[in-house]
């Protein structure tokens, strides 16, 4: 019992992938990311002097300002620009510079789908692009159920209409590491299995949202893989005179 | 990538390294010293990176993420250009591209005293050299080197101040002299003052040659060594044709 996608990709499998860094002059990082036609833009600006109001000032406040790619900003988009700062505040390190402001500007350039996660991954590169101080990385994906239970990985528009159930999930990058096999193991398992930020919208049962953890966690690893090498793979554009 | 997980630090030096990843096993070299540059930060028993870049290493203890960036972030001991922005009673206020103004103390010259204080006017370039920068606080900056005498510290009068990004005007002080500055240097006279935070001051005698230099420098930020040499050296000689 298949379910039919478009370009015939299979449940699992992620369209075409594709960053840049250093796309915007002026901004001090920026970067854009597209998972196939859902495209955004993503720059930073900071650390900038000084904090919002009711905002801690001894520690790094993060501001993040939603662009839609035509008309005001509603509430369906005030919740992204929330969520999106709540997983961005979970993975930088805020003490390091303290009261300072960071905005984050995302920009729509087109939605096809799985627009969330792909905010966040473009929100992630350009802080890296900015050199903002991080504890890891995050990759986020948008795992879907269809109404005969089957998950299905990085919707397109049309597929997010036929759903009955979405989960977005972010999860930490794998990292590279110097210690011994298991040795950074928190409570028992692997860092990059944890899960930042988990949203849900629809119905689904609590077998279900495992499965969709389950799929979500493997895609990560192929995700974090994409990332780190389009990161390095900028970053030796950059500093290949150095050497 | 070679990126087996092993005990020696060796394995990442000199790789690209992103957020995340652990670099240096405390657990496995107990009784050492190790000094951590920019970039990192220890994670329990783990070193662990914050930016992307290359990881160095500089024998015999000191690791540093090398990166390059729009902003600055003081440090203590960097010679920097600040722009003036506000004079008070106690200290002028100095532009320096980082989150915060920083503080140059009236009495911070070469046999300050409350009888002859400086006098500089708003949008004066300073060659100045950090001496605090606390977290929290604004960064104070010193127009003498550590002995108190003026050294090269103070106002730059005439030429012309262009912005680059850190990277380029670390690889500007880097030592043997970068490729581009040696070749221009065979040719032509001038004077030139970087500041680490991504400003660079130059002058000459005739203004052709303030733009040569400059526009030089700002077109090596993405070369390798050898080109470098090859872009300068064909420079001069249209020049040399010209004139």
């Amino acid at each position: 019992m298949e379910i039919d996608r478009d370009h015939g990709r299979s449940p699992s499998q992620l369209r075409p992938l594709s960053c840049s860094r250093n796309v915007l002059h002026r901004a001090h990082g920026s970067a854009s990311w597209s998972q196939g036609e859902t495209k955004v833009l993503a720059a930073v600006y900071g650390p900038k002097a000084g904090t919002k109001k009711n905002e801690n000032p001894e520690k790094a406040c993060i501001e993040v300002i939603w662009k839609p790619k035509t008309g005001q900003i509603g509430k369906l988009e005030r919740e992204y620009e929330m969520i999106l700062k709540r997983t961005l505040q979970s993975i930088c390190i805020l003490t390091l510079n303290p009261n300072t402001t960071t905005s984050i500007i995302v920009q729509v350039v087109n939605d096809d789908g799985a627009l969330l996660v792909c905010a966040i991954n473009a929100a992630c590169a350009a802080l890296v692009d900015a050199g903002i101080p991080m504890k890891h990385l995050a990759v986020a994906i948008c795992c879907c159920l269809a109404e005969s239970g089957y998950v299905i990985l990085d919707p397109t528009k049309l597929e997010e209409l036929k759903m009955r159930g979405f989960a977005y999930l972010v999860f930490p990058n794998s990292v590279l590491s110097v210690l011994p096999e298991g040795s950074s193991l928190v409570e028992g398992e692997p860092m990059e299995n944890g899960i930042i930020t988990s949203v849900t919208h629809g119905v689904m049962s609590v077998e279900e949202y495992l499965k969709c953890l389950e799929r979500g966690r493997a895609a990560s690893a192929k995700l974090s893989d994409f990332l780190r090498r389009s990161l390095q793979s900028q970053l030796s554009n950059d500093s290949s005179k150095a050497a | 990538m070679d990126s087996k997980p092993s005990g020696s630090p060796a394995t990442f030096v000199d790789h690209l390294v992103v957020p995340g990843d652990l670099v240096v096993d405390l657990s496995s070299m107990t009784n050492q010293t190790i000094k951590l540059g920019g970039g990192l930060r220890q994670d329990c028993d783990a070193i662990s990176v914050m930016k992307a870049g290359k990881l160095r290493f500089s024998k015999p203890n000191k690791y540093w993420v090398e990166t390059s960036q729009k902003r600055y972030v003081p440090c203590v001991e960097d010679t920097i250009l600040g722009i003036v922005v506000d004079s008070k009673a106690d200290n002028f206020l100095i532009d320096i591209k980082g989150p915060a103004l920083a503080f140059l103390p009236v009495l911070a010259f070469e046999g300050g005293t409350r009888r002859n204080i400086p006098k500089f006017e708003v949008g004066t370039l300073l060659y100045v050299r950090v001496v605090k920068a606390n977290p929290g606080m604004n960064p104070e900056l010193s127009c003498t080197d550590a002995s108190g005498k003026a050294a090269e510290f103070g106002a730059l009068k005439d030429g012309y101040m262009f912005e680059c990004s850190t990277g380029l005007s670390r690889m500007l002080l880097s030592s043997p002299t970068c490729p581009v500055l040696d070749a221009l240097g065979k040719k032509l006279s001038f004077e030139i003052a970087v500041g680490l935070n991504g400003r660079v001051w130059v002058n000459a005698n005739s203004p052709s040659t303030v733009i040569i230099v400059a526009n030089a420098i700002m077109n090596s930020e993405s070369l390798s060594g050898v080109q470098q040499k090859i872009m300068a050296e064909k420079l001069l000689q249209k020049i040399q044709v010209n004139s």
